[in-house]
């Protein structure tokens, strides 16, 4: 009997989130809701990604990506948050970096301010509720191009 | 109050309440109340205004709220902490955002303010004038939750 082949061992599979030479791909997480962030930071980490910084609303986001550039391989950015929206910060950050590579994270009927957020340079999004296909798959696609 | 305003609302917890619990629900008789009422002892509310006005209060027990916040973050939450309460905001964040792309589709046009979260026990809401609340119950795994619309169209 073919015990190995029946189970094949699951850490053979490479994580999404481990460059070749195995260092984590580092994620900045830009959210207000400490829900939401958690969630990203729990999907992320489990596929080796690392999360090197959070901040809860835009302003504190640019901030943060310009005190650890160019450390940060991706921004996770919401679009509602307090003091600076996620799309202003987005316009910030590529002003900075026009290289950065954000994800924008959006409540449905959010589609204007999502289209907007493209043309300014963002790189993806995802449409909440998070599920973590959908947040690999897109993280990983932008990572990846 | 028509119905119209409310039915996106309920499709939308429906189809959001599904897929953060990953489990059926089901959907209980519609009710409605004139005068004041009680509500369950955690209240996440949203306020409109615009072609029409008024508010939604997604509204559940507290054991029900930590039920749902603990499925939805894969972990037992035993009291009402800030992230239990984060998650439940956000649960009424992704509810309304679906039911109001609903709403503008069929041509109503108005502001939403974000969610409050409203707890606590022997709790009344009142509206006014004029203004009855519009009741759906939804009864989950978690326990119930209710949708509870009172909107009028702006005069």
């Amino acid at each position: 009997m073919k015990a190995t082949s029946d189970f094949p061992n699951i850490n053979e599979r490479k994580l999404d989130g481990l460059r070749e030479n195995g260092e984590p791909y580092r994620v900045l997480v830009v959210d207000d809701s400490i829900f939401v962030t958690k969630q990203i930071g729990q999907i992320l980490k489990s596929e080796g990604f690392e999360v090197i910084a959070t901040a809860s609303d835009g302003l504190e986001g640019v901030e943060k990506y310009k005190e650890l550039s160019p450390n940060v391989d991706l921004v996770t950015m919401d679009i509602t948050m307090p003091r600076m929206d996620g799309v202003t910060a987005l316009e910030k950050i590529i002003e900075f970096d026009k290289d950065a590579k954000v994800v924008m994270i959006s409540a449905l009927g959010k589609q204007d301010l999502v289209k907007k957020s493209l043309l300014l340079g963002a790189k993806n999004y995802i449409v909440k509720p998070l599920d973590r296909k959908k947040v690999l798959e897109r993280v990983v696609t932008v990572l990846k191009s | 109050m028509r119905v119209e305003y409310i039915n996106p609302f309920v499709e939308a917890a429906y189809n959001v309440i599904q897929e953060v619990l990953q489990s059926d629900i089901v959907r209980k008789d519609l009710y409605l109340k004139k005068t004041s009422h009680p509500v369950l002892g955690v209240a996440a509310m949203v306020g409109l205004a615009g072609d029409v006005e008024g508010r939604v209060l997604i509204d559940m027990s507290q054991e029900t709220a930590l039920h749902i916040a603990s499925t939805m973050n894969n972990e037992e939450l035993t009291e009402m902490d800030e992230l239990a309460k984060a998650t439940i905001m956000e649960m009424a964040n992704m509810i309304t955002a679906q039911a109001v792309t609903k709403l503008f589709d069929l041509g109503f046009k108005f502001d939403l303010t974000p969610p409050s979260l409203i707890t606590g026990s022997n709790m009344q809401v009142s509206n006014a004038n004029e203004v009855e609340a519009l009741i759906v119950p939804l009864e989950t795994p978690q326990g119930l939750v209710e949708i509870n619309v009172a909107v009028r169209e702006r005069m």
